[in-house]
């Protein structure tokens, strides 16, 4: 390559695609909107807007962590199970101990231990973190339905109760949680070192590893973030059920992952933003809404969550092959 | 070039075969002691039988997902196309009444859904777990639309017989299995589609440039592996004498530890099936002791995601000397 | 290679003379990536018995030529004729359906697939079964064709054991095997002994007398003009000429590739201030195939490591940087024993410009002001606490200071020249303060000016008493810019040349396999 013909000043890309997507994404989030409101009288009420905020906040805390673990080029395919074992560990604590707080704290401390499991598995047994984390699903789950034998555990105190359905000036207590994480994460990512640092392993980890970053413990402290988060999203669950059985989370990895996608981090990592991560659970709770608005069976979920993912990972396969085909 | 290459000149050559029988053997006749110490209606014959007939659906997957990761690629949609077959299965037979039709319908599925996984991995290029994740829920959704989340019952008697039946002396699933591993043995080793399979994993680039239609190859492979969860559906529809919504989920991972027990590689394109065969064997085994000696099966599972880390970490010791 | 006999006189090849169609031509060939022109109206006939070099600096277009003529890409403008018929290559297997075989310097083998199986990989015998394949006939063929080029490499060895020689003697296998009639050749002797050179250059003579043309790319002058009918240069993806040996010198031929009068590098003065012992290596093994190296490197010195591909040269980088394991010996950096990893490293003041910018060196997706900050987050940010604007700041001074010509530092650094991705690369190792510099092949892919700009950069550096061990293919490198020069020679240190024995025959008498 000549060096006259690579100075040839161009329009930065990388910028104008950040903010692009996410316009897109938030014209997106409007188009729903507008055709949910002509579909459906319920739409446009405050509480079923706070209710769609309230679910897409639950996506949220499982997302941010899984982000997180996108970002490094890695996947957690274990989150459902994480926040399954954790809520049932949480809830016999609190059932116990009645002290909310005892029992949030091990349901966090839970995920991260899983989370820290998923970490060792990757980086000190090399194991591709897709099949890690996927046989730590099933592992999860074997010692949650064990730990459970069937039993569900229900009824806690009001003030664990609060954090799940309770509100504050009006407004649900857990979308002022997802506030907060969203702030804090964005804070963690985009200023920290910790954040560059994730974002370099994701775009390339030899290079990141050879230019001195500890890969292993950064791959170590995400898969232990995303566990906590699933832990959190688990007490979060476990408030607004008021109950816990074994098979609770089963069904959640898929949407978390789709979220991440749709909101246009790259699976291959190096790419996105948790903010990002906000829009896609928005996106998603607001398409599973509108089908629940419109009496479409709870028995199509599971397909149309399977085709929205696959059309994600698409269409950001897509764009991104059109913007460095150079490559 | 790397100067990488130096230390694969320095390796010693000859360990070849030895050097990777141990691994799951090792670990196999392990388990085959212990079991036989502690419970002891486990070296019984109708017992050893018993764990190859339970084995058989299992190596069906597991076959398949050998070839899958050897290209470097993953289906954790094998369970759910499984239950997917089953339920087609079921459903046509009860419908039409006839058994070879309801075969057919569910074998064509399966080759469906797994050609469907390979297409879009082959051609849009997408990582092989979500895309097969992707098509896991899809085959839920499927199920849970056809039968509304019900068991599927009043099957054939016929049908009870393919899993319970004898030929020749031998247990039915047993010899399906025979035939499955033989022409699958054939496949990898004595084809050149089967030449192609540690290419893709291997270096994908040169098999293209060598003129290979590396995604129409690829796309075969996913589809066998949907072909074989057909065939294994008519084996667990008959165990049930019935159709559950639910019954083959989390069977993939037993596949996928089965293959990464048996020693093959998740990169480079390196395997064997030999190897699967043995680590098939071993999840037989393991979950058949613990059976008996009363644990459940949450706890099953448990064990065999130890016994697949236990594996992969003196594989990586072994690897480590060498 | 010094070592070789001139072969006997080449006849101007027969069916030029009797006024036939070439067996191919190219006229008009360009190839246009994203901001790269790489093939810009290229034109040359290939005649049948004859060995076609082709020249020019890294980034000239050869390997994009390489992969037009085999079909991996597809010419945007330009026509090809083969014996006077026009032709089109779309795909490889038009190419191979023509008799166009490729030896990529990269190699197209499967690591586990046996040899024979590689050797005819996509070509299968069907065997007596249908849908069969006749592995004994594969395997049969496969022995007959290395047999050809003396090789007794076992066909069922999977190609994964295989050293770089051998591996290159199946590429060569393979391509005979396909009845190649124009053999595309890239630096094959780069990895070869003496001996496999010889069996290559006898190989290569008697296909061309069998009428084959070969295409034959290399770097090495000796070789060009010891086997080249003609030599045809390549510059900037433009052919700018093709001459026949007897009437080009050496000089000629690098004033043509490089496009002006350069007297190639200029050899550094003696150099009197060696400091403090920067890095000391005692002993050291590893499982990688190194064995017992021991060497040092002073600050205000430029260290050479050489010795063939395959040497264990990158290896010992590695192994120092803390990248690979060791199994025994000491490493020593500014007097301080180490024994970690990358990171530890790093902390010390030691800084890694790996062989692969793009796979090793380079977050190719971010920012050059990203990539310029990655090695020094800890030091510029030790509350952990991110700045941009001071982040900022310290890329836009090293683009400064090093001339890196990209339009911003929020460039992703991906369409960056190789020069200045180069230069990012040491920028990176700068901003974190390094102080002991290893350089592995720091020229690779880069063009003449960046080469040049890049040793002035080392030069500075020692200056300012900085260290550096410097790794290179490229032997007149070495002998120009280091002080002394240690030469490896299968895994092991070969031997130590000073500065007035650091000459290009010496390092070659020590580094080659004497079988």
């Amino acid at each position: 390559m000549s060096q006259a013909e690579a100075t040839v000043p161009r329009r930065s890309l990388a910028l104008s695609n950040d903010v692009l997507s996410v316009f897109y994404r938030l014209l997106a989030v409007g188009i729903i909107c507008v055709v949910l409101s002509f579909i459906s009288d319920a739409f446009l009420t405050t509480n079923n807007l706070l209710n769609v905020l309230r679910q897409a906040s639950l996506v949220f805390f499982m997302a941010s962590g899984l982000t997180l673990v996108i970002l490094t080029g890695k996947i957690d395919l274990s989150i459902g199970a994480t926040v399954g074992l954790s809520a049932c560990v949480a809830a016999t604590v609190i059932k116990a101990t009645d002290s909310a707080m005892l029992g949030a704290l091990v349901g966090i401390g839970v995920g991260a231990i899983v989370g820290l499991g998923n970490g060792l598995l990757v980086t000190k047994l090399r194991i591709p973190s897709f099949i890690a984390t996927y046989g730590m699903l099933w592992v999860v789950h074997g010692i949650t339905y064990y730990y459970m034998s069937g039993q569900s555990v229900y009824g806690f105190p009001a003030e664990f109760r609060a954090i799940g359905s309770g509100y504050f000036l009006g407004i649900p207590i857990p979308i002022y949680l997802m506030i907060l994480f969203l702030l804090a994460g964005n804070f963690f990512t985009k200023r920290t070192t910790y954040g560059q640092q994730i974002y370099a392993i994701g775009a390339n980890t030899v290079a990141a590893r050879l230019s001195g970053i500890p890969v292993n413990s950064r791959l170590n402290l995400v898969f232990i973030l995303s566990g906590a988060m699933a832990g959190l999203a688990s007490l979060i669950y476990l408030a607004r059920l008021n109950s816990a059985e074994g098979d609770i989370g089963e069904t959640l990895t898929l949407p978390t992952i789709a979220a991440v996608v749709i909101g246009g981090t790259s699976l291959f990592g190096g790419v996105g933003s948790l903010f990002g991560t906000f829009i896609g659970g928005l996106i998603l709770t607001l398409i599973l809404n509108g089908m629940n608005l419109l009496g479409v069976s709870a028995n199509w979920q599971p397909l149309i969550t399977g085709l929205i993912v696959l059309l994600a990972v698409w269409l950001d396969m897509k764009t991104r092959s059109k913007t460095d085909a150079s490559s | 070039m790397s100067d990488r290459t130096m230390g694969e000149r320095a390796a010693g050559q000859g360990l070849s075969f030895l050097g990777r029988v141990p691994g799951v053997a090792f670990v196999l006749v392990a388990l085959f002691a212990i079991f036989a110490t502690l419970s002891p209606g486990f070296t019984t014959v109708p017992n050893l039988s018993n764990i190859l007939v339970q084995s058989s659906i299992l190596l069906l997957l597991a076959l398949p997902m050998t070839l899958i990761i050897m290209t470097e690629g993953l289906d954790l949609s094998i369970g759910a196309v499984l239950t997917l077959a089953s339920v087609v299965l079921a459903t046509v037979a009860l419908s039409t009444g006839s058994l070879s039709i309801a075969v057919l319908a569910a074998v064509a599925v399966g080759s469906a859904m797994g050609l469907l996984n390979g297409w879009i991995i082959a051609w849009p290029g997408i990582p092989p777990f979500v895309a097969t994740l992707g098509t896991l829920s899809i085959a839920q959704g499927l199920c849970l639309l056809l039968t509304d989340g019900q068991s599927v019952v009043g099957l054939p008697d016929e049908l009870h017989t393919v899993y319970a039946g004898y030929l020749l002396g031998l247990p039915i699933p047993i010899i399906i299995g025979a035939v499955a591993y033989a022409l699958m043995h054939l496949l990898l080793y004595h084809t050149r589609l089967g030449t192609y399979v540690p290419a893709l994993g291997g270096n994908r680039e040169a098999l293209r440039h060598a003129g290979v239609n590396d995604r129409l190859v690829l796309t075969v492979i996913y589809g066998i592996g949907g072909l074989m969860a057909g065939i294994a559906a008519l084996l667990l529809t008959s165990r049930m004498s019935s159709a559950h919504p639910t019954a083959g989920i989390g069977m993939e991972f037993d596949a996928i530890a089965a293959v990464a027990v048996g020693g093959t590689q998740f990169e480079r394109g390196e395997g064997w099936l030999l190897g699967t065969l043995l680590g098939v064997i071993t999840i037989g085994v393991l979950r058949n002791g613990l059976n008996l000696l009363g644990m459940p099966s949450s706890i099953q599972v448990v064990c065999v995601g130890l016994l697949v880390i236990l594996a992969l970490f003196l594989d990586g010791m072994r690897r480590v000397e060498e | 290679m010094v070592t070789l006999t001139p072969s006997a006189p080449t006849e101007s090849p027969v069916h030029q003379a009797a006024g036939g169609a070439p067996l191919l031509e190219l006229r008009g060939i360009s190839k246009t990536f994203p901001g790269v022109r790489a093939l810009d109206d290229v034109s040359f006939p290939i005649w049948a018995g004859e060995i076609h070099m082709l020249c020019g600096e890294n980034g000239a277009g050869k390997s994009s030529l390489m992969k037009v003529l085999c079909g991996a890409y597809v010419a945007d403008a330009g026509e090809m004729f083969h014996n006077g018929g026009k032709i089109e290559i779309k795909s490889t297997l038009d190419a191979r359906k023509l008799g166009i075989a490729v030896i990529f310097q990269e190699f197209s083998l499967i690591p586990y697939l046996s040899v024979a199986q590689n050797i005819f990989l996509g070509r299968e015998f069907p065997g007596r079964i249908p849908g069969t394949i006749d592995r004994q006939k594969i395997r049969s063929e496969a022995a007959r064709f290395l047999a050809m080029i003396g090789s007794d490499i076992d066909v069922d060895t999977p190609v994964h054991k295989l050293g770089v020689a051998q591996q290159q003697m199946v590429e060569i296998a393979k391509a005979l095997s396909q009845n190649a009639r124009v053999l595309v050749m890239d630096e094959p002797t780069s990895a070869l002994s003496d001996t496999e050179t010889e069996h290559l250059f006898g190989m290569m003579r008697r296909l061309k007398a069998n009428g084959v043309a070969i295409v034959y790319i290399s770097h090495r002058m000796a070789e060009v003009f010891l086997l080249g009918d003609r030599i045809t240069i390549l510059r900037d993806g433009k052919k700018v000429d093709t001459v026949l040996p007897n009437e080009t010198s050496v000089s000629d031929l690098v004033q043509k590739m490089v496009g002006r009068k350069v007297d190639t590098i200029h050899r550094r003065g003696d150099n009197m201030k060696a400091g403090e012992l920067a890095l000391e290596v005692k002993g050291l093994n590893a499982p990688s195939g190194i064995a017992d190296i021991n060497l040092n490197v002073r600050a205000g010195e430029i260290v050479g490591l050489c010795g063939l591909v395959g040497s264990g040269r990158t290896e010992v980088a590695r192994a120092i940087f803390g990248a690979d394991r060791i199994s025994s010996g000491q490493v020593t950096f500014f007097g301080k024993p180490f024994s970690g990893g990358p990171d530890e490293a790093t902390r010390l003041g030691v800084g890694l410009i790996p062989e692969s910018r793009k796979a090793q060196g380079l977050a190719l997706i971010r920012s050059v002001g990203d990539n310029i900050v990655l090695a020094a987050l800890d030091r510029l940010f030790p509350s952990r606490l991110f700045q941009p604007r001071t982040a900022r700041k310290a890329a836009d001074d090293m683009i400064q200071k090093l001339r890196i010509a990209t339009p911003s530092a929020r460039r992703a650094a991906q369409f960056l020249s190789g020069g200045n991705q180069q230069k990012v690369v040491v920028g990176k190792w700068l901003t974190a303060d390094a102080r002991l510099f290893i350089f592995d092949e720091p020229t690779r892919g880069i063009d003449v000016g960046a080469k040049a700009e890049v040793f002035a950069l080392m030069y500075d550096l020692v200056e300012k008493g900085a260290a550096i061990l410097m790794i290179s293919s490229e032997l007149s490198e070495i002998v120009n810019v280091c002080d002394r020069a240690y030469v490896m020679r299968e895994g092991r240190i070969a031997g130590e040349l000073p500065r007035d024995r650091l000459a290009e025959e010496n390092i070659l008498q020590l580094g080659m396999h004497h079988e």
